[in-house]
């Protein structure tokens, strides 16, 4: 039976008992493998490991339990070693790496925005910068909207300028945001935002954060800022 | 778009959230450590999608130039531009309800991205739990993304 890592905390755990469960069709039980003054968060690992909903949510779910209690390092989604014996000889053989971090993040969290624009919003911003787009615009209205070409090029022209306005967007964001982090690093890139950052906060130093971000939706109407957290240092690990 | 929030932000007072929005640093970020296997995970190389590729399409040129043309230009533009003011205008100038259906514009490209990640997600799930559940949650997937899945 191989072993599923959630990740590694300091202290002795112990505490677990039956009430934690992870991963796994029904969840499977999560317990800690104590080594020294480390102890490893696993699980059984189901026969076919997917990235399922409940799946991650479970791995989510674990590792915010356990960081009540105990400073943690989120492993990624999917960590599996072949058995109990082997994760212990992990922490033991990379004990002091393990220590330097989990020392760095205790009582840290993560906090991850992600900006997108309001399009009308941006848009009209734009139209209202630019006068030879808006004058297009224009021209086009009194034109019943214009010929499928002259919409397409002015379209073209309007998604250049919108882009341009993310870029100075994104810049504007992480600016007004990092003073209120220890730590700031750009989220993983992937699709339906502009700007994914993310920040390293104190446990209970998130007010700043979540008035910067609101100060920049109400001077800059077409920004829209989702803020996800408390969430594990998961973005400010070392492998 | 289908929202779930993960037990955690529950006791957080980080905003409204989704698992799409923390799914890729779960699935991205986190220690990974050598010795362990890391399963391969079928179908996550599409959180991967660049949304750009779609946003320069004809159809995406043809939507914009289309919403320019609904804009109220004459609200406030003439004013000098780059304020806040100007947009802040618009929407106190009673275009409030067309400023709200543009969530349909951002936020359409932003829900299909999550469709997308959703249709990446939902296939593994769907080969054995809960398919009649599923159902109406399939149904509002726009086909695209299920062909392009």
């Amino acid at each position: 039976m191989s072993t599923y890592v959630y990740g590694i905390a300091r202290g002795e755990v112990t505490d677990l008992g039956d009430r934690l469960l992870g991963i796994g069709d029904p969840p499977l039980p999560v317990r800690a493998l104590n080594e020294g003054d480390l102890a490893a968060i696993v699980s059984d690992c189901p026969p076919e490991l997917k990235p399922r909903r409940r799946d991650l949510l479970a791995h989510q779910h674990v590792l915010a339990e356990v960081s009540d209690s105990h400073p943690v390092l989120p492993m990624r989604f999917g960590s599996v070693s072949s058995s109990d014996e082997d994760v212990r000889g992990v922490l033991a053989e990379h004990a002091d790496r393990y220590h330097d971090q989990l020392n760095r993040l205790t009582d840290r969290v993560e906090y991850n925005v992600k900006a997108v624009h309001d399009e009308n919003a941006v848009l009209h911003h734009v139209l209202a910068e630019e006068p030879e787009l808006r004058a297009m615009a224009e021209a086009n209205r009194a034109a019943g909207g214009g010929t499928y070409e002259e919409r397409v090029r002015f379209g073209e022209l309007v998604a250049g300028a919108v882009r341009a306005r993310e870029v100075r967007d994104a810049k504007l964001v992480e600016e007004a945001l990092a003073p209120a982090a220890e730590e700031v690093r750009p989220g993983p890139e992937s699709g339906g935002w502009f700007l994914s950052l993310s920040l390293l906060l104190g446990k209970d130093a998130a007010d700043p954060l979540l008035t910067a971000a609101a100060d920049l939706e109400k001077t800059h109407p077409w920004l829209k800022l989702r803020v996800n957290g408390p969430l594990p240092p998961y973005s400010f690990v070392e492998s | 778009m289908t929202t779930v929030v993960p037990a955690q932000q529950s006791r957080g007072g980080g905003g409204t959230s989704g698992l799409y929005d923390v799914l890729e640093l779960i699935l991205d970020r986190g220690l990974v450590i050598d010795a362990f296997v890391r399963v391969s995970l079928v179908g996550i190389e599409i959180l991967k999608i660049d949304v750009r590729i779609v946003v320069a399409s004809v159809d995406t040129y043809l939507r914009f130039a289309e919403a320019c043309n609904r804009l109220d230009l004459e609200s406030g533009p003439n004013k000098s531009p780059g304020l806040p003011e100007v947009v802040e205008g618009i929407t106190e100038n009673g275009a409030r309800s067309k400023t709200k259906g543009a969530l349909s514009g951002a936020g359409e490209t932003v829900s299909k991205a999550a469709q997308s990640v959703a249709d990446a997600i939902r296939p593994a799930e769907e080969d054995e739990e809960e398919p009649r559940r599923r159902r109406p949650a399939r149904k509002a997937a726009p086909k695209k993304s299920e062909e392009s899945a």
